[in-house]
């Protein structure tokens, strides 16, 4: 009576499902990745590097475009942000994992550092948004993540990093004008200084749309703040910041396309 | 303190371990005795956020928090329960203001103990606020938090404990971008070594206090991996690499021990069955009934050996069955009752195979988790016990291997993501060096590199 299960013998099959094993793909990311590359072979020499997040291949493959007498900048936009698209629809598709996004952003990062060393001008990024951790709040890895995905969407990531006080989230506002601001927060606590945030914003007559999430932040408490819209996860980030540029900032809008609860 | 590292198990073989009961069982508090033959329920919360308005608002909030807990458990007949105060940040800033907390909530315990016998200890856990706004200031900021650590135990609080955060800088920089060696680094040396430290020190603090220098936990490096993976159809993080950095922080949290705390060991630390194998101690586990505060994919399985059983932490407000502590204080006394029922009736390892067995294969989390599994884990690591580095390594070839043994046999299965992942990481790992010496080199030279806020300083390597 009182001895250990056959763990090998007992069969609990029916108890619970791997519905991941159960939903997976048929398709490797390879081959996923395969059909969504550019035709041209300069092009998707570029595409590849970033998929793979090889930094060094990426500026071999620029380095070859450039050779072929292509302006640094466009190359930005027609060789750099297609090849991180193609791993952020892999990402949206599920096919790939965070982490492969996180390297191929890197990797495209740097790309577009290089060509910027190639030209005097100045590129022009799809619009600004600017990142904060609340104050009193120093966890900062949701962050991260979040300005690397709007990143390597092609928005310029002004980040302020951790522990932020309000002051500074309206310096920056003033300062670079964005499309969107971003708040985390790991702890109950520290989260209701999204709050103080949002009330500043008010009294200064911006109505730009504060996209607040991480920890113990929820849906409730977002809505609890007019210009809150709450994200579940760090890659609803980007999507807010395109839904805005497409549709303006009406936060109605976006919390009757986003909110799920 | 000196640290002691540990080299051999506390248990001949994985079948010996069960719930509510180890090997060097841990008196503290009011009448209580952690494993030492039933589970206690542990009970954590958190205050309202518009509690924090005013010193007095906080302390007459766990007050309140303290009250109803201890009413509960009397109305329901519960024989035992700790309760963890996991610091909100004023608490510790102001070591005056946690250690009033710990009096008033002490002094609660006091009645009840002495009115209704009920068996009850108090756990503080001190916040880790070793760190300025840029950078972790783990040496230089250190005295703050220590002083907080003595306050508390000076006014109440039975049982000492920590979420330290060594490591976590390279941590978070590593595991988004599927770094082996930084995982390894990161946990096994860096957080090993802040733990070799700041043990010591609160061991002290427990001696001088005369209470128990209780355990830590890797929450701010395996667990934020644990939540990263997420559910069955989450895509941030292969499952397979979450539990090869558990395994990983078995040998770091172990460094608790060795410097001189006994246990339990904290509620979110899943790696403490690795560590319970290895070295005895009591320890404290969550699963199905902190579902208020995060979910897991090994809820039942959790429940296999611990010792104490914890809802991990709940806001306090109010729901239909009274406030939440209450509610949570109830289901895990209930819980409770059913191990210790199976306890008084020789039936626990027929209980404990059952919580096993529901979630081993749901997994690769809850596979390696499993106690046969672990045990090897313990193993594995008891044999490269003094050396930091080659442990964690060990943890995370074994990790690798049981996993593998058990896709195998045809009863864990993987997706591919999860396969590659698992491949990838056994690539990474026979690619790295046999001597702690030469890793620890390359890995200082690479993340000073590549992380601007790695500062070497808060390190004594």
């Amino acid at each position: 009576m009182n001895k250990m299960l056959d763990f090998k013998k007992e069969d609990i099959s029916d108890v619970l499902i791997r519905y991941n094993v159960a939903m997976e793909k048929t398709m490797t990311p390879d081959e996923a990745a395969e059909q969504l590359y550019p035709k041209d072979p300069l092009y998707k020499a570029v595409a590849v590097a970033i998929y793979d997040g090889e930094e060094d291949d990426v500026i071999d493959a620029l380095d070859a475009l450039l050779d072929a007498g292509n302006d640094p900048l466009k190359l930005i936009d027609d060789a750099l942000l297609p090849g991180m698209g193609v791993v952020s629809a892999l990402y949206d598709q599920g096919i790939i994992f965070l982490p492969n996004v996180m390297m191929s952003a890197d990797a495209m990062l740097e790309g577009i550092d290089y060509c910027k060393t190639k030209t005097a001008e100045i590129p022009e990024a799809k619009g600004t948004v600017v990142c904060h951790v609340a104050e009193g709040d120093v966890h900062d890895i949701g962050k991260n993540i979040v300005a690397a995905l709007l990143r390597a969407d092609g928005f310029n990531v002004v980040d302020l990093g951790r522990d932020v006080p309000t002051e500074e989230v309206l310096a920056a506002v003033a300062e670079y004008k964005p499309v969107m601001i971003t708040g985390t927060a790991l702890m109950t606590t520290t989260m209701y200084a999204f709050k103080e945030v949002n009330d500043k914003l008010v009294e200064k007559g911006y109505n730009i749309p504060f996209a607040c999430g991480g920890g113990a932040v929820n849906q409730e408490f977002v809505e609890s703040f007019g210009l809150g819209v709450y994200g579940e996860e760090a890659a609803e980030a980007p999507k807010f910041a395109n839904y805005i540029l497409k549709n303006g900032a009406n936060i109605d809008k976006l919390r009757d396309e986003f909110h799920f609860h | 303190m000196a640290i002691n590292r540990y080299t051999k198990m506390a248990y001949a073989n994985a079948d010996e371990m069960v719930f509510g009961k180890c090997k060097f069982p841990v008196k503290a508090g009011l009448g209580i005795e952690i494993g030492a033959g039933y589970t206690i329920p542990e009970l954590n919360y958190a205050p309202r956020p518009q509690s924090s308005v005013s010193t007095e608002a906080l302390v007459k909030e766990y007050e309140r928090i303290t009250k109803d807990s201890m009413a509960r458990i009397v109305q329901i007949g519960a024989p035992a329960i700790i309760l963890e105060t996991e610091h909100v940040q004023q608490l510790t800033v102001k070591p005056a203001v946690g250690a009033e907390v710990a009096h008033v909530q002490k002094s609660i315990l006091e009645e009840y103990h002495e009115e209704y016998g009920v068996k009850c200890a108090l756990r503080h856990t001190i916040a880790d606020l070793r760190e300025d706004r840029e950078h972790l200031a783990l040496r230089s900021k250190a005295s703050d938090i220590l002083e907080s650590f003595d306050q508390c135990a000076a006014q109440g609080a039975d049982l000492l404990s920590i979420e330290s955060m060594g490591g976590k800088e390279v941590f978070d920089y590593s595991i988004v971008r599927d770094d082996t060696a930084g995982i390894l680094f990161s946990i096994g040396v860096l957080g090993t070594n802040d733990m070799d430290f700041l043990w010591q020190e609160i061991t002290k603090i427990a001696k001088k206090n005369n209470v128990v220098s209780a355990g830590d936990t890797d929450c701010s490096q395996a667990n934020t991996a644990m939540f990263i993976a997420g559910g069955l159809l989450d895509k941030n993080l292969a499952h397979t690499t979450a539990i090869v950095a558990r395994c990983i922080s078995a040998a770091r949290s172990l460094a608790a021990y060795e410097a001189g705390a006994t246990g339990p060991g904290k509620d979110c630390g899943y790696e403490h069955i690795i560590i319970k194998s290895i070295a005895g101690i009591p320890i404290s586990q969550e699963g199905k009934t902190s579902t208020c505060a995060h979910s897991d994919v090994m809820g039942n399985l959790t429940m296999q050996c611990c010792d104490m059983w914890s809802n991990e932490s709940v806001e306090y407000h109010g729901e239909f069955g009274g406030t939440t502590v209450q509610v949570w204080a109830e289901s895990l006394a209930y819980d409770c009752a059913l191990m210790n029922t199976a306890l008084k009736t020789g039936n626990e390892k027929i209980l404990r195979d059952l919580f096993t067995l529901s979630d081993k294969y749901r997994d690769p989390q809850g596979y390696v988790l499993a106690y046969d599994n672990a045990y090897r884990i313990g193993e594995a690591i008891a044999a490269n016990g003094n050396d930091p580095y080659l442990r964690s390594k060990a943890a995370a070839e074994v990790c690798c291997q049981i996993v593998q043994e058990g896709v195998d046999s045809g009863k864990l299965i993987l997706t591919k993501f999860e396969t590659n992942a698992l491949n990838k990481v056994k690539t990474d790992l026979a690619a790295l060096p046999a001597e702690s010496a030469k890793f620890i080199e390359q890995c200082m030279n690479k993340y000073t590199k590549e992380v601007p806020v790695f500062m070497p300083e808060n390190y004594s390597l």
